[in-house]
C-alpha cells in the first residue's frame, strides 16, 4: 500500500457490503455491531438521512397467510426491528379472560389452578367490535362498589357451566370415559358468550365472542362434579399478562449468507448440500464455458457437479459445514446484519398483517409523545 | 359479615319446618348453624361411592348407600373471586 495521502480511500462497494456482514466462524461470531452512524469512518457522512433511507429501504413479503405472516425488512436497524417485535409481543391490545367467579367446582383441578388455564385460552370474535367499540375496563378504586367500573362497553361475560353423569347407553365394556359419561371433557367450546347490553349489535353471528380453538381442554370430570363459573374478559396489553399478547410469538432472524469461495465438485458437492437444509444449496453440471476459463478451478471438470447456492434464507446456520475438513477455507458464512426477516403467528384476534401495521401506527405514536419531550428539553436548557 | 369470613354450608331448608330457634319467619335473616336441632339436615358426601348423604344431628355417621363411615362436608356456595393470571 502507499504511503498514506492524508486522506483515506472511498469504500469500494466491496467495503460497504463486508461492513453489513455479520461473520459466522466455527467457534467465533465477528462484526456483529452496526457502525453507520457519524464519526466512526473518516471522511465519511452516516448521518442518518430521511431520503437516504427511503431510497434504501425495502419490504419483502414471503408469505401472507391470515394468521402467519413472514416478510423482510431490509435496509434497517436493528434497534427498530427490535422495537417492532416488542410492540408486537407486548403492547398491542387484545380481549382475553380476565377475572373467573367460580360459584361451583368439585373437579380435581384447583380452582386458582382453573381461573389460570381460563385466562390463557385465545378468543376471537368481530374485529371492529374488540378494536374500535370496546374500551378498557379499570380496577375500581379501593372503596368503590367492586362493579363500578363494569360496563357492556368494557367488559364480555362469558359462562361455563357442566355437570358430568353416568352415560345409560355407553357400550358394554367400555373404558372410555368419554363413552362411559355425559361431559367428561369440558373443552373451550363450553364456554358461552352471554351478550349484555348492546353487545348484541357488535358482537353476533360470525362475529361472536368465541374461542379461536375450540378443542382446548379445559378440565374432566368424573360422575357427580360440576362446574359452574361465570367469567368477565377485558381489554388489555402483553405488557400485563402473556395471555394478552396477540402473538403467538412474533420473531425475527437476520438473513443468511453463505459464500462459496473455491469450488466444491463432485461427492464432495452432494455432502456440501448435506450440510444445509433442504433447498439451501444446489447441485449444478460445470459448464463449457467455466471450464475453458483459466484460474477459475474448474478446468477439466465440464460435466461434473458443482455445488451453487440456491436459496441461503431457508438456511438455519448450523454451522455443521465448518465441521468438516474438506470444506476448510472453501466456504464462508455470515448474516445480512440490516436484513431481517420476520415472522409473525396470531393468536386468532388479529390478522397477522393488520398486527404488524398497527405496530408501525404504535411506534409513530411513541415518536410523537417524546417528540415535544425532546424539544422541550432543549428550551428549558 | 364480610365475604372474606367463612361460611358454613347452609343447611337444606325444607327439612326443618318446625324449627323454633333462629330466624324465625324472617326468610333474610341468616340462621347459625349452630342452632341446629335434630331436625335440621346437612348433606354429606359418601368418601366412598359419591353419594349425597342428608344427616340430622346426633344421627349414625354412616353412608345410607354402601355403609362407609367416611363422610365428606359440601364445598362452599359462596361465589370465589379469582384473577385469571
Ligand atoms: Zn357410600
Amino acid at each position: 500500500m502507499a504511503p498514506s495521502s492524508g486522506r483515506r480511500q472511498p469504500p469500494s462497494s466491496e467495503d460497504l457490503d463486508e461492513r453489513n456482514i455479520v461473520g459466522i466462524n466455527k467457534e467465533t461470531i465477528t462484526n456483529t455491531v452496526s457502525t453507520d452512524y457519524p464519526d466512526n469512518y473518516a471522511n465519511e457522512e452516516h448521518a442518518w438521512d430521511k431520503e437516504a433511507f427511503r431510497r434504501s429501504f425495502k419490504v419483502q413479503w414471503h408469505d401472507n397467510q391470515q394468521y402467519e405472516a413472514q416478510f423482510s425488512l431490509i435496509g434497517i436497524d436493528a434497534s427498530i426491528a427490535n422495537a417492532f417485535r416488542r410492540i408486537l409481543i407486548a403492547e398491542i391490545p387484545t380481549l382475553a379472560i380476565d377475572i373467573v367467579y367460580i360459584y361451583n367446582n368439585t373437579s380435581v383441578i384447583q380452582d386458582e389452578v382453573l381461573a389460570h388455564r381460563l385466562g390463557l385460552i385465545p378468543f376471537t370474535g368481530n374485529k371492529k367490535g374488540i378494536q374500535n367499540w370496546l374500551g378498557f375496563w379499570r380496577k375500581p378504586a379501593p372503596g368503590e362498589d367492586s362493579y363500578a367500573t363494569t360496563f357492556d362497553s368494557n367488559t364480555v361475560c362469558l359462562k361455563l357451566q357442566a355437570k358430568c353423569t353416568h352415560n345409560k347407553d355407553a357400550p358394554p365394556n367400555s373404558k372410555d370415559p368419554k363413552e362411559l359419561y355425559h361431559n367428561a371433557h369440558i373443552y373451550a367450546k363450553d364456554i358461552k358468550f352471554e351478550p349484555l347490553g348492546v353487545q348484541e349489535k357488535h358482537f353476533s353471528g360470525d362475529g361472536v365472542i368465541r374461542p379461536f380453538n375450540p378443542d382446548i381442554l379445559v378440565a374432566k370430570l368424573r360422575p357427580g362434579q360440576e362446574l359452574e363459573i361465570e367469567i368477565h374478559m377485558h381489554k388489555g396489553f402483553g405488557w400485563d399478562h402473556a395471555k394478552w399478547s396477540p402473538v403467538a410469538t412474533a420473531s425475527y432472524r437476520l438473513m443468511p449468507t453463505i459464500t462459496i469461495t473455491k469450488p466444491i465438485l463432485g461427492a464432495d458437492a452432494e455432502k456440501f448440500a448435506d450440510c444445509f437444509m433442504n433447498g439451501v444449496i444446489g447441485l449444478e453440471p460445470v459448464t463449457r464455458k467455466e471450464a475453458r476459463s483459466k484460474g477459475s478451478g474448474y478446468e477439466g471438470h465440464e460435466g461434473e457437479l458443482k455445488a451453487v447456492v440456491k436459496d441461503p434464507m431457508r438456511d438455519t446456520v448450523s454451522r455443521e459445514v465448518l465441521r468438516h475438513p474438506e470444506f476448510e477455507g472453501k466456504v464462508k458464512l455470515g448474516r445480512r446484519r440490516d436484513h431481517f426477516i420476520f415472522s409473525i403467528e396470531s393468536t386468532g384476534q388479529w390478522d397477522s398483517d393488520d398486527l404488524f401495521l398497527e405496530a408501525v401506527k404504535t411506534l409513530k405514536k411513541k415518536c410523537q409523545v417524546l417528540r415535544p419531550q425532546v424539544t422541550n428539553m432543549v428550551y428549558t436548557f | 359479615m364480610s365475604r372474606e369470613t367463612y361460611q358454613i354450608p347452609t343447611p337444606s331448608q325444607t327439612a326443618n319446618p318446625g324449627s323454633s330457634s333462629g330466624g324465625g319467619l324472617n326468610p333474610g335473616a341468616q340462621r347459625s348453624p349452630f342452632d341446629a336441632d335434630t331436625n335440621t339436615v346437612m348433606q354429606y358426601i359418601c368418601g366412598d361411592c359419591g353419594a349425597k348423604c342428608p344427616l340430622r344431628r346426633n344421627e349414625l355417621i354412616r353412608c345410607r348407600e354402601c355403609g362407609c363411615r367416611v363422610l365428606y362436608k359440601e364445598r362452599t356456595k359462596r361465589m370465589v373471586q379469582f384473577e385469571a393470571r
